[in-house]
């Protein structure tokens, strides 16, 4: 667990604080995504957890100790460290960059080309392939798998991402983000996740953090809530006019209490309970039709507006 | 009329330029010396140098308030006509001439080229490899010979290979204080109005020049494996 207890951060020579009375947790084997425009500190608030960044004021704690506690360097060999650029070490073979923590840590060799071949496994590289090669020789999105690879490697349980899908196309980055959501239910990590896109933050975050310019804490909820509560003026134009639309692609037409369909289905679009609410409403409106039919669990189930609808209405309401 | 002049004018009316059967005679006696002690000259010259430029060139990366006036110091010591150094040199009390005045000659030409590639070369690893050094948990030492100095080092290498190529040139005319190498044949032809000296001076010096600069570059070459790798 890490929790931020009245931080700040002001640079030598400045009057205005990067960072103000920064106060919130991330809990155990969840992803807290601090998401905000440029120059909202959100960078910096990651960086001061594994002491790039010194902070001026308050304290860090990494499960009860401060961050303080040890050298910086111990400190950040047990926190994975991935960011957008990558800064993969170009003169050294996929294999050395992924076993730096480890070669630190004094690990054996064996030990480390163990685990180099079980971190390319998971990150979708066959390791016979790419465990001699140098980085210029990937793509980027290798490049990025390889980054988070070398993030993990001596399995720390804490890790920081600095937009680490950033640099590749979009198409690439929807996979990625995918491949380490799926990683991440099993390694369950406690990561600190920072972006300045808010349908990545969505997508990622266990919980949001939303920061405004000087490192103020505008709203930190679950993407729910952020989506349907938006605490202030700031927050909802943040998230976007769209954020009833946003709220749906938080949830798969499979998850949806649907009834069951009685006949008369010839005809309507058929989907899958894969796709997303938001996905599927804009099926309806491009099919023309009010339902559509889902099959689930081997049986036909009919998805209307008005299912739609209550997803979007119940937390509206309550706000 | 100068020993030159004189010289000119026998070459134009000696029929025959290169007296092999000279070169015969005293190649083991001469020659062969003569080419050891130019090697000696600039080797000795090119690694004293680096032992000072390195360090001085990582501090200027770094410490960024020193380099203007580190490139202005050398960029003086590299503008002073190398005849003038020499005489300077050997005109200060307690140094004699021969070889270390002409070392100390050759070394202060190199500083500038030397450092001015150190700290170029360090300024080319890219920012965010050393960011996720540091986010590794590496030591700043580390980070310097791991990552920095293994980057730089193709910069630095081709910084020597100017510098090497520069002093074997210049150390031809440390013979002037007795230091040695292939000038003095080059001046022992001059003044004894004999150009087979001159000309076999003259052509090992470049043959020398020529051969460090390509040892260099692939010296140069073998250092960044990463980048002779195919981009897929």
């Amino acid at each position: 667990m890490i929790e931020f207890r009245q931080v700040g951060k002001t640079y030598p020579g400045s009057q205005s604080p990067v960072v103000t009375d920064l106060s919130f947790e991330v809990l155990e084997g969840e992803i807290c995504v601090l998401v905000g425009p440029s120059g909202c500190g959100k960078t910096t608030t990651m960086r001061m957890v594994n002491r790039l960044i010194e902070i001026t004021e308050g304290e860090i704690l990494i499960d009860g100790e401060p961050n303080t506690a040890m050298s910086a360097t111990r400190l950040r060999r047990k926190i994975g460290y991935a960011i957008q650029q990558i800064g993969l070490f170009p003169h050294r073979t996929i294999a050395d960059n992924i076993g730096t923590v480890p070669h630190l840590l004094g690990w054996n060799k064996d030990r480390i080309r163990d685990r180099v071949d079980e971190l390319l496994e998971l990150v979708g590289l066959h390791p016979g392939e790419y465990r001699d090669r140098y980085p210029a020789e990937l793509s980027g999105g290798q490049q990025q798998r390889v980054g988070v690879a070398r993030a993990l490697a001596a399995d720390p349980p804490i890790m920081l991402m600095d937009e680490p899908f950033g640099a590749v196309d979009p198409i690439t980055r929807e996979r990625l983000q995918d491949e380490f959501l799926r990683i991440q239910e099993d390694i369950k990590k406690t990561i600190v996740f920072v972006t300045h896109d808010i349908d990545e933050a969505i997508k990622m975050g266990n919980k949001i953090a939303i920061l405004k310019q000087g490192g103020i804490l505008a709203q930190y909820d679950a993407p729910e809530n952020i989506l349907s509560r938006p605490d202030s003026e700031f927050v909802s134009s943040f998230v976007g006019a769209d954020r009833v639309l946003k709220r749906l692609s938080l949830t798969r037409v499979g998850e949806m209490d649907l009834e069951q369909a009685n006949g008369g289905t010839a005809g309507l679009p058929r989907i899958s309970g894969r796709m997303t609410a938001r996905a599927a409403l804009s099926e309806l409106l491009g099919a023309g039709q009010s339902s559509a039919v889902v099959e689930m669990d081997g049986e036909n189930r009919l998805l209307t507006f008005e299912a739609i609808e209550a997803l979007t209405s119940g937390a509206e309401q309550s706000a | 009329m100068s020993d030159l002049a004189l010289l000119l004018q026998d070459v134009l009316e000696e029929p025959q330029l290169i007296d092999w059967e000279w070169i015969g005679e005293n190649f083991w006696e001469d020659i062969v010396p003569a080419f050891q002690g130019h090697i000696f000259l600039s080797f000795v010259s090119v690694a004293v140098a680096l032992v000072i430029a390195l360090p001085v060139g990582v501090f200027s990366a770094r410490y960024r308030k020193a380099y203007p006036p580190v490139t202005f110091v050398t960029g003086i010591l590299y503008s002073i006509p190398s005849l003038a150094l020499f005489a300077i040199l050997i005109s200060i009390p307690g140094v004699a001439i021969g070889p270390a005045p002409v070392i100390i000659a050759l070394v202060a030409y190199s500083l500038l080229i030397l450092i001015r590639n150190t700290v170029a070369g360090l300024d080319s690893v890219p920012p965010e490899t050393i960011d996720a050094a540091r986010g590794m948990g590496l030591t700043n030492r580390q980070i310097l010979f791991r990552v920095e100095l293994p980057l730089a080092l193709p910069v630095i290498v081709a910084g020597i290979r100017i510098a090497t190529v520069t002093i074997i040139g210049i150390a031809t005319i440390g013979a002037y204080i007795n230091g040695g190498g292939l000038g003095q044949l080059i001046f022992d032809g001059i003044s004894r109005q004999f150009p087979t000296m001159i000309i076999a001076g003259a052509v090992l010096a470049t043959v020398l020049a020529i051969i460090a600069d390509l040892l260099l570059l692939a010296l140069e070459r073998y250092l960044r494996p990463w980048a002779r790798a195919r981009r897929t």
